[in-house]
């Protein structure tokens, strides 16, 4: 990252945002300069410390370097400037969600007559009382996020979501765009740019939460019915109420990727954004196959998520697998083993049908949008960024699995 | 403590010391205050240059500019700095190979007496 860069992005200011009162935004703009600090200076003054002191220790004593992420963090585990690193960027974590919880004590009733008063933009919402959360989104608060995607216990129905919402802005640090949509938005324009004739008529987004990369489908294909679900009744409703008050029509439904009560062949465009790593082992085959089967012939299944672990180096592995021990995300590391092209041939794809791709970021689309944060200085900067570990979010692109059923 | 806090999964201990934890995320929370308060008393310096009234509705309803917002985010990024010099030293020094040896042999060489 250009450590001249001065990151001052803001999010959008929508009906159902929460951003509480001046001190609460100024310790939130905090937790996004810590983040970027450590970004900037904690992440390579350890990258310093494994290349100079535990690697070299390593190798003295075995003879090789080590051989996977595992051995990796052995080697480094007691090392103090990996251990300060690490509660550090814990520390951030755990800060950006107190910074928002305190500004939503004081929210609860205008944020439900913000709710109630917006105009209606034609979507809709479908609750599912009986749906059984699965056990990887009940058990564990994912992103260390109190209360996780379902909420804390009779919590107020719209706060989870908003807390997740200016949450993601700021674990992202403005990265994903004034309306944390550049994943949907870059999958969206990959889809445009490499499909030019495709005209999906229904798009399905799976585990959508609060619709950050839900939306962009209903924007940038208008002709189509937007369909988005997600096992949090927390996450819809505040998902539902956002984009109404973006005057964006989507259909939010509490339901299961893993088995949805739609038709077969229900969709021509099946997408999901970062969702399979926040699945477990037994699921995530079941979502491909239920993403084939709710296909139409010819349909697309795009999955955009981390990039496999099988080309990168055992630094990185170790820094990206931080993330499953320091900040409740028990299958990252997992997923990224896991062999998608076979578990889409055993959907039902057919073999030359799936392939990894990138995504471009859209970011340079906000800088025309006359938000004085996002400039195109600052939109290029992202763009020119090259990938690094532990950095939030990879330079120019996003991983995606693209999967075609047959005509 | 406000219920709505506690996550779960159990919180990863990071240093054997008893007590660094704690005392990291205490003083961590109050860097965050400190970054909060100098956020507030810089709006009430540009209320002031702008002949406004300092009062809490004025605060309150103050909306940083363009140039206010990069003038606290590089403030904000110095702060850190700062916060951090002795881990960021201790990294530098790490790359220039600048041990503890080579300091008590410099105190041999220079100071002590033959």
């Amino acid at each position: 990252m250009n450590k001249d860069f001065i990151n001052t992005f803001q999010q959008e200011v929508h009906p159902l945002l929460v951003d509480g009162n001046a001190d609460d935004r100024a310790r939130q703009e905090y937790v996004k300069s810590l983040k970027t600090s450590i970004q900037q200076s904690l992440l390579p003054a350890i990258s310093g410390a494994y290349f100079q002191r535990a690697l070299p220790a390593f190798a003295a004593e075995k003879g090789r370097p080590p051989e996977d992420h595992r051995e990796a963090r052995k080697a480094f585990a007691d090392d103090p400037l990996f251990k300060a690193y690490l509660s550090i960027n814990r520390i951030s974590q755990e800060l950006q969600w107190t910074s928002v919880i305190d500004a939503l004590a004081e929210a609860g009733q205008q944020l439900e007559d913000n709710a109630k008063s917006l105009l209606p933009a034609g979507g809709s919402l479908t609750l599912d009382p009986d749906l059984e959360v699965p056990k990887y989104v009940s058990s564990i608060d994912i992103h260390c996020m109190p209360g996780g995607y379902c909420g804390p216990d009779g919590a107020h129905a719209l706060h989870t979501g908003a807390l997740y919402d200016r949450g993601v802005y700021l674990y992202a640090m403005g990265y994903m765009g004034p309306r944390n949509d550049d994943m949907g938005r870059s999958v969206c324009n990959y889809v445009k740019r490499n499909h030019p004739d495709y005209k999906p008529r229904r798009i399905l987004d799976l585990g959508c939460t609060v619709g950050h990369s839900t939306l962009p489908y209903a924007e940038l294909f208008p002709e189509a019915e937007v369909h988005a679900i997600d096992v949090a009744a927390a996450c819809v409703t505040y998902a539902h109420h956002r984009a109404e008050g973006l005057g964006i029509p989507v259909h939010f439904k509490q339901m299961n990727a893993e088995s949805t009560s739609y038709e077969d062949g229900s969709f021509d465009l099946v997408v999901s954004h970062i969702l399979l790593h926040e699945t477990s082992n037994k699921a995530m085959p079941k979502i491909f196959h239920e993403a084939y089967r709710l296909l139409a012939p010819g349909g697309m299944m795009i999955h955009a998520d981390l990039p496999p672990f099988d080309n990168m180096d055992v630094y990185t592995q170790l820094i990206l697998d931080n993330e499953t021990w320091y900040n409740n995300e028990p299958f990252w590391t997992a997923m990224r083993n896991k062999d998608q092209i076979a578990m889409s041939v055993a959907a039902g794809f057919a073999e030359d049908a799936v392939a990894f791709d990138t995504a471009p970021m859209a970011i340079m689309e906000f800088a025309s949008n006359g938000d004085d944060s996002y400039s195109e200085e600052a939109a290029k900067e992202i763009e020119d960024r090259e990938f690094e570990a532990g950095e939030y979010a990879p330079g120019g692109g996003w991983e995606v699995l693209v999967a075609r059923k047959e005509d | 403590m406000n219920p709505n806090k506690i996550v779960k999964g159990k919180r990863p201990e990071f240093y054997e010391t008893p007590g660094i934890d704690l005392l990291m995320h205490m003083v961590m929370t109050l860097a965050q205050e400190h970054c909060a308060m100098r956020d507030r008393l810089d709006t009430i310096e540009r209320l002031g240059n702008e002949g406004q009234p300092v009062t809490s509705s004025n605060i309150e309803a103050y909306l940083p500019d363009q140039t206010t917002l990069e003038d606290r985010e590089k403030r904000r990024q110095k702060f850190l700095e700062n916060l951090f010099s002795v881990l960021t030293q201790n990294a530098a020094q790490l790359s220039t190979n600048d041990t503890k040896e080579r300091f008590d042999a410099l105190i041999d060489e220079l100071a002590t007496e033959s």
